[in-house]
């Protein structure tokens, strides 16, 4: 009886999360999924079934194919990038000094700051001729008229460096927070027996963060996946499509070329790309919670 | 606030609201910004009542598909800036109301008095979707001081692609040491609604003449022919710049005094004049056919889900008319599809030269066809592709032509 | 040698924090150049021709730019969707951490589940329904379907945070015959405040500087965001005038910092507690 009243007080507490999900995650899932079945042009009022037809045609499109290795190409430079530059933050961020709550600041304030806005600033930067990097080359003695969004060579460059410095803040907290568990008197005992500071952090702190690491990575890759707006904002997947990542292609397919079908099953290859990082984040987290429990 | 949540807005504040969509051209322009204020300010005194509402949407390709979202989040805008390249998305489905009636019933409306080939960018048989404001051909524009400099003739009339290339090469002058030249006999842009002409001009074209074909047609021997002329300016000739110089000057060369030579519109005269520039229009050279080129024109229309129907077409008279139209026009953005008001300013000799390609100019296929943007894409990544690169022109011209066909091939 | 080491450690923060707050810096002081100036170069960039203050009023007064406007919407926006889901996560949180019935661990896989779609993937129907309930264009349309964002998220993070709670203040609640609502109410929510403000800060932080969303869900002047005006600022300029686009930028961005900076700590707290939004 107690039971029954407590898991009726319980769905009371938990009905409008419930609803909210699966009105705003769930069901758009299944909408999606409806949608990627038909051949819908947005302003036709057919919408025929037409099975996987759309699905085999995103394979089959070589701008699609393109897309797909665009962002693999991003996940697979900035993820590692940004993951290392993030512990690298936190080592420094670690470190016993006088201000160092100010350095933790300023490393995390580009995530809190607007996404356009940062865009449009770090369009400046990759400038030729005036923009910040160029005008360093020339300090440095280099011809500094590169175009680096323009250059087909450069452009992706130039978006995983922007990404990595941009997602620095949270990776470098969870680091932060993955470095309190190491284990001080394993780093003593270390130092006692020769071990110089790269040692020590190559045999002690990096294995007691192999966790973090993990996770670190594995968050990082499902965001990589769904990175849109510096695409929109600066380079509009161009020069000649070497930036047209998949968010960004979707987004044209839908809007743009209007064809919601496709769009649709587009997204559900990016979801399938999603949800086979996050099955591995998923099994990860529940032995974490299982620690805190 | 609890209006915005209700979704409405018809009426605010006790007045009519006419909801007006345009690109935001100019606006940039402050002389422009606020001529185009006064105009519509002078139209709510003469309105009692009415609040004109413009929505600008700017940003390169964003227009079209921004402008379509109104239609599926069912609040068009009444009144349409309708650009002839993509007019033929608005037309085909449905979203424009047929002006006929309204020209008929309306004894004060004389489209006589508009230039016809503009007109009919936006006719389908007896069916009339806008009412023109003004155009423009793309055409050269030269720079007399440096011809004069050095001492080469002006272009001749019609002129050919040999006596164009003589005349760029005369034009280019190299750097002391060599690399980039220190000024080109030519430049331009690698966007297809600016190159076409070259093609056009050749005596071919990118579609097949019902609108549904590439293949065969964008890579002809003759189109190729264009294109590999083109890409050889920068290439071969080197009186072009390449792609990477010009993004690297982050100014327009021609305005510079860098390039002698550039393919543009009527829109560039408003900062070329505002530099004093002293200027002259050419043809697009011909290989061995007739002149032609093509025109981009703007016209307003009415939104077939608009509610203010008869306020819309109250606005479309008085925008397009000879007052308005020669205050719109008088800080050189375009030429007015108004004749009268074209006419009265040709008394410039600039003006003269610019209406002396409108008889050879023809609309662009974005009038004709929904999917033209795409073309133009597919046509300007083939510019960048061929100008940024050694890839040979023919089966790189094969190869976007199929993906050219591929675009219209879909259902 | 301790010294030089130091001095080391400190270079390599400053360089650090020149790649992190360098952009920053640089749209703050350039967006007071004079407008229509040429970009300035690192040299220039502290010494304008005319400390041009002139310029915030100039923006946020633009009459084709409803700059203030945008700002209007961006916060009601805001506001809202802060309070939507402190209200949601927080019940739906206390359910989980606090209430034993059958299902709670499938509900909370289900939750975790969600969390994991991306948004890209969701806005598309996202678009389609909301304009089937004719919310396109309202701020209705631009605050409900938010929570898509971090309903989860949220809901998982005052969870972890409500299971450090001590068990016996519940109990003792309880034994003086509170309701579940009271106890949630008058014990849990008012010893949970540093939870709610981490929750609330992600909250504000995410819809503040969202940009997909508000740009489809919106297409009049006059229900723009803040993020998407800023977009079309950039775009009516087409890069030609970097004060004023600098100017509208610092704009928009001036109120996240100032959240940021305010909860600061609750923000490490929240992405230590949950380790996501990575």
């Amino acid at each position: 009886m107690k039971q029954r009243y407590v898991s009726r007080q319980a769905w009371a507490f938990l009905t409008p999360a419930t609803f909210y999900v699966a009105a705003f995650s769930l069901c758009p899932m299944i909408v999606a999924a409806w949608l990627s079945l038909h051949d819908w042009h947005l302003l036709q009022d057919s919408r025929p079934f037409v099975g996987l037809a759309n699905y085999r045609a995103a394979f089959a499109d070589p701008f699609f194919r393109n897309a797909l290795f665009n962002s693999i190409v991003f996940t697979v430079f900035s993820v590692p990038l940004g993951v290392a530059l993030a512990l690298a933050a936190a080592v420094l961020a670690n470190q016993r000094l006088r201000g160092i709550a100010v350095f933790r600041t300023l490393f995390y304030i580009p995530s809190v700051t607007s996404g356009v806005a940062m865009a449009m600033v770090w369009l400046w930067v990759f400038m030729p001729n005036q923009g910040l990097i160029n005008q360093c080359l020339r300090w440095c003695g280099g011809s500094g008229d590169t175009d680096f969004l323009g250059d087909t060579r450069w452009a992706m460059a130039a978006l995983i460096v922007m990404s990595a410095v941009m997602g620095l803040g949270p990776r470098m907290v969870i680091f932060l927070a993955g470095l309190q568990s190491v284990p001080e008197n394993l780093c003593e005992a270390a130092e006692v027996d020769g071990c110089n500071a790269w040692q020590r952090f190559r045999h002690v702190t990096l294995p007691t963060l192999a966790p973090t690491t993990f996770f670190v990575f594995v968050t990082s890759t499902i965001s990589a996946l769904q990175m849109f707006t510096p695409v929109y904002i600066m380079t509009q997947g161009g020069p000649r499509r070497t930036t047209d990542v998949v968010a960004y292609h979707i987004y044209q397919e839908a809007w743009h070329r209007l064809n919601i079908g496709m769009a649709s099953a587009q997204s559900y290859v990016l979801l399938a790309a999603t949800l086979l990082m996050a099955t591995i984040q998923f099994t990860f987290m529940r032995r974490q919670e299982s620690v805190l429990e | 606030m609890l209006c915005a949540l209700a979704g409405c807005g018809r009426v605010q504040d006790g007045r009519t609201v006419l909801r007006v969509a345009d690109w935001n051209g100019p606006a940039a322009d402050p002389a422009f910004a606020t001529s185009d204020r006064a105009i519509r300010a002078d139209f709510e005194r003469r309105h009692p009542g009415v609040r004109v509402e413009v929505e600008s949407i700017p940003g390169p390709g964003q227009y079209v598909p921004k402008l379509i979202m109104t239609y599926v989040a069912g609040i068009p805008p009444d009144v349409i800036t309708l650009e002839a390249d993509s007019a033929a998305v608005f037309i085909d489905h449905g979203l424009l109301e047929d002006l006929a009636p309204l020209i008929r019933g309306d004894s004060a409306f004389e489209l006589a008095g508009y230039f016809t080939n503009v007109v009919d960018m936006a006719r389908r048989d007896d069916r009339l979707y806008a009412v023109p404001l003004d155009f423009t051909p793309i055409v050269i524009l030269y720079n007399k001081r440096i011809f004069d400099e050095a001492g080469v003739a002006y272009p001749r009339s019609g002129w050919t692609r040999a006596e164009f290339l003589e005349t760029a090469l005369a034009l280019t002058r190299g750097r002391a040491g060599g690399g980039a030249a220190a000024r080109y006999g030519l430049t331009f842009s690698p966007e297809m609604p600016l190159w076409l002409p070259w093609i056009w001009a050749g005596g071919s074209d990118v579609l097949s003449p019902d609108g549904r074909h590439a293949a065969g047609y964008f890579n002809s021997p003759a189109t190729v022919e264009s294109i590999r002329f083109l890409v050889d300016l920068v290439r071969t000739r080197q009186v072009a710049p390449r792609l990477s110089a010009t993004a690297v000057a982050g100014r327009d060369l021609f305005r510079a005094g860098e390039a002698a030579m550039t393919l543009t519109g009527h829109w560039s005269l408003i900062e070329y004049r505002a530099d004093r520039m002293e200027l002259g229009v050419a043809d697009v050279p011909v290989r061995d056919s007739a002149p032609a080129t093509v025109i981009y024109a703007a016209g307003l229309a009415i939104s077939r889900a608009s509610r203010q129907r008869a306020l819309a077409w109250e606005y479309l008279k008085y925008m397009t008319s000879a007052d308005v139209q020669r205050q719109r026009v008088a800080c050189g953005l375009a030429i007015s599809a108004n004749i009268e008001v074209a006419r009265s300013r040709e008394g410039d000799g600039l003006e003269l030269q610019f209406a002396a390609a409108i008889p050879h100019a023809r609309a662009p296929w974005g009038a004709r066809v929904g999917r033209y943007a795409m073309i133009e894409d597919l046509g300007r990544e083939l510019m960048e592709d061929l100008l940024g690169s050694d890839l040979p022109v023919e089966p790189t011209v094969s190869r976007t032509a199929e993906l050219m066909e591929a675009v219209l091939r879909q259902p | 040698m301790r010294m030089l080491r130091k001095v080391g450690w400190y270079a390599l923060l400053m360089l650090l924090a020149l790649a992190t707050t360098g952009p920053l810096v640089w749209m703050v002081f350039t967006s007071l150049h004079p407008p229509l100036s040429p970009l300035p170069t690192p040299g220039q960039l502290f010494t304008p021709s005319r400390w041009a203050f002139d310029n915030y009023a100039y923006v946020l007064t633009f009459t084709g730019i409803p700059v203030a406007r945008y700002f209007l919407n961006s916060l009601v926006v805001t506001a809202a969707v802060v309070a939507l889901q402190l209200a949601l996560c927080s019940t739906a949180a206390y359910a989980l951490a606090r209430l034993s019935f059958a299902g709670r661990q499938a509900v909370f896989a289900a939750f975790m589940l969600t969390m994991m779609l991306p948004a890209t993937v969701m806005v598309v129907p996202l678009f389609f329904m909301v304009h089937e309930l004719g919310w396109l264009n309202t701020y209705a349309g631009l605050i409900v379907p938010y929570p898509y964002l971090s309903t989860a998220f949220g809901t998982f993070l005052l969870r972890q945070f409500f299971l450090t709670l001590p068990r016996s203040l519940d109990e003792a609640a309880r034994l003086d015959g509170a309701s579940e609502l009271q106890v949630f109410w008058h014990v849990i929510l008012p010893s949970s405040k540093p939870a709610l403000a981490t929750l609330g800060a992600f909250a504000f932080i995410w819809t503040w500087t969202d940009f997909y969303w508000p740009m489809l869900a919106t297409s009049t002047t006059d229900m723009r965001t803040l993020e998407v005006g800023l977009s079309i600022f950039k775009d009516a300029y087409g890069g030609t005038n970097w004060p004023l686009q600098m100017t509208a930028a610092v704009i928009v961005t001036v109120p996240a910092l100032a959240v940021f900076l305010a909860l600061q700590r609750y923000f490490v707290r929240g992405v230590v507690l949950s380790g996501i939004k990575g």
